[in-house]
């Protein structure tokens, strides 16, 4: 029998410290879904779709009961729907985006992704169409998730498609206009995007895919936020170095990502598909004490932003990523902390005292996963503005070989400092002020493209 | 023919004992089929089971034991097995489940849990109980196999809970294997 002191810290864990499983995503290939036209193609895709998930959420609910660990999200992923409709038209990318939305909700999952397109080397006539269509797509349905990749740090970054978006995004936005702008929630800009990640709104089902594959998130920062607690008021605050405060973030990520993992075979055993991969991400919950930023004020900076930010940070993603590899026989995905201001209570209150601006968020997105995500700006700052932001955020993914993402939401009519709130897991938070706006039009007017770094050139 | 012997064994605790009473065994030529022991504050409890020729009886084992020299006598008790066990399966049944139970110290807690499984068809494979100060833990192994529904005994398992003021959690025994154990 395990020892009754394992027992009971892993009891601790489950009951105290409210470990769940954020989601479990099942990635479903739809290539084989073409038909002649638009109307066919959409109904084969609804039929394969429920066909594939229509157990989905009952097997997921069946583990997490016999477990005894929730599993807060179901989510679906689907190939890049620019790949399965090459030649269609916006409108029909429209009715798409509207037979995954009656799929998704048959089959009972809380949110789907991969309205996506790939598009870091250049567009074809079918990405153009399927961007043109984004706007309504998303304004016509919730639970559609939409991204683009548009740099990698192989081919470098597609600016002809980034000075696009930039509008893109403000239209999709004000499609949205009476929900502030929420569309632009579920649309994510993408450098190196991985092809398993179980993350929203940036999932897909990567073409290098089975038919269908299980990837699991595990649970958000708040576990690790309480064993950190718990370790400090142990020892007290002079008891401890950052490598042994380092050392109880990786064991307690390693009890996560076991408890991930064993939910996430037993779902795909259950469902007799594939397991991918765990994500290792610390994913926030607008729920108090399901924070990142709290877990930078438990590591000792008074405000989100300070100096040290970035170092923590730094040094909580590696635990992290240390303590779940090992874990875990397959990881991928994102596998790092997220910093989604709005859907991190404490993130979004340090925007509010004005602790936390645009360039320090940026600045942390080069030591974790996955950028500025879910950042709420002025409606009235311009497109070029927009692209530019998200250009930076580009350069950071390519140079450094790792996955960065944008998920700005210009929310109509609202200027910074002005409170905004989606509800749920999509959070709230006040508008974040854009330093230098309508000053980077110029780079962006080039268009073309910015080439692959040097350090891609490998072979 | 070999017989197949019980034995249960219960003294103080000293250095050397376990070596003497699997001694006597062995010179009796017995072979050690599996064993457990367990001590509590000084006391040390031991149930084996071990294979004997056809001529050694209960008795024997009885008497050679017995006549280890000890501070305190040793307890034994002995019955030959007329159905012999297999191996024991590797590992788990599959429904085990392990219940902690934690609240204030008072009488009759271990048979107010014990009882519950009783009733519930529950079987309890191991059990462990500790206290610290007034607060009282108990640690239970539980094989959930012959229970139809899960749900419902986590139903009654709060029920439980609120009427004996102790704080009980079931888990799946896999949670705890894949959090403290290296393979999975």
């Amino acid at each position: 029998m395990l020892r009754s002191d394992q027992i009971l810290a892993t009891v601790e864990m489950i009951q105290k410290e409210n470990l769940d499983v954020r989601t479990v995503t099942m990635g479903i290939n739809l290539l084989n879904c073409r038909r002649d036209t638009i109307e066919a193609t959409c109904e084969e895709i609804e039929g394969h779709i429920r066909n594939k998930a229509g157990n989905f959420v009952e097997a997921c609910d069946f583990v997490s009961r016999k477990l005894g660990i929730p599993v807060v999200n179901k989510r679906i992923s689907i190939t890049p729907i620019a790949l399965v409709a090459g030649g269609y038209l916006k409108d029909d990318f429209i009715l798409l985006a509207q037979a995954l939305e009656r799929a998704a909700t048959a089959v009972g999952v809380d949110i789907l992704g991969g309205f996506s397109a790939q598009v870091e080397k250049g567009m074809t006539r079918t990405d153009r169409e399927y961007i043109a269509s984004l706007p309504e797509a998303l304004a016509l349905t919730d639970k559609v998730c939409a991204s683009i990749n548009i740099a990698s740090t192989q081919k470098g970054i597609n600016m002809d498609a980034l000075t696009i978006l930039g509008q893109t995004i403000k239209d999709i936005a004000e499609m949205t206009r009476d929900q502030h702008g929420f569309g632009a929630a579920k649309f994510v800009v993408f450098c190196n995007q991985p092809g398993d990640n179980p993350f929203m709104a940036g999932a897909i089902h990567g073409i290098e895919e089975a038919d269908a594959v299980l990837n699991v998130g595990v649970s958000g920062p708040g576990v690790i936020a309480r064993s950190l607690e718990r370790l400090i008021s142990e020892k007290g605050p002079n008891g401890l170095k950052l490598d042994e405060i380092a050392e109880d973030i990786k064991q307690t990520t390693f009890r996560v990502t076991r408890c991930g993992e064993l939910v996430g075979r037993q779902v795909s055993d259950m469902l007799g598909i594939e397991f991918g991969v765990v994500d290792l991400s610390l994913a926030p919950t607008p729920t108090v004490g399901d924070s990142v930023g709290e877990i930078l004020h438990i590591l000792g900076v008074d405000a989100i932003g300070a100096p040290g930010s970035t170092a923590i940070v730094a040094m909580l993603n590696d635990a992290v990523k240390k303590g779940g590899i090992f874990a875990s026989k397959t990881v991928g995905g994102l596998s790092g902390a997220f910093i989604p201001v709005m859907e991190d209570s404490l993130l979004a209150k340090a925007v509010g005292d004005n602790d936390l601006c645009l360039e320090k968020l940026e600045a942390m997105t080069c030591v974790c996963s996955v950028g500025l995500d879910m950042v709420p700006i002025p409606g009235d700052v311009d497109a070029a503005t927009i692209s530019a932001i998200i250009a930076d955020e580009m350069a950071l993914g390519m140079i450094n070989s790792k996955t960065t993402a944008a998920r700005l939401i210009p929310v109509p009519g609202k200027a910074a400092g002005e409170q905004v709130s989606f509800g749920g897991l999509f959070g709230a938070s006040p508008v974040m002020p854009v330093k230098n706006v309508g000053k980077s039009s110029r780079f962006i007017n080039w268009g073309g493209k910015i080439p692959a770094p040097v350090h891609s050139f490998k072979n | 023919m070999s017989k197949q012997m019980i034995i249960s064994v219960m003294s103080q605790d000293r250095p050397g004992i376990i070596a003497d009473i699997t001694g006597a065994i062995y010179e009796l030529q017995g072979d050690l089929a599996d064993l457990n022991q367990s001590i509590l504050f000084g006391y040390l409890t031991m149930i084996l089971i071990a294979n004997f020729d056809g001529d050694v009886n209960p008795e024997d084992v009885i008497a050679r034991v017995s006549h280890i020299k000890s501070p305190t006598k040793l307890d034994v008790i002995v019955r030959e097995m007329h159905t012999p066990i297999e191996i024991a399966p590797d590992g788990v049944p599959q429904k085990t489940y392990i219940v902690t139970a934690q609240g204030k110290n008072k009488r009759g807690l271990v048979h107010g849990i014990s009882s519950f499984c009783y009733h519930h068809n529950i079987n309890i494979l191991d059990l462990a109980t500790t206290r610290t100060g007034d607060q009282y833990t108990m640690i239970l192994q539980l094989d959930l196999d012959k229970v139809e529904s899960i749900a419902e005994i986590r139903q009654e398992l709060q029920k439980y809970s609120e009427q004996s003021g102790l704080h009980v959690v079931m888990q799946h025994h896999d949670i705890f294997k894949v959090t403290n154990e290296i393979g999975f």
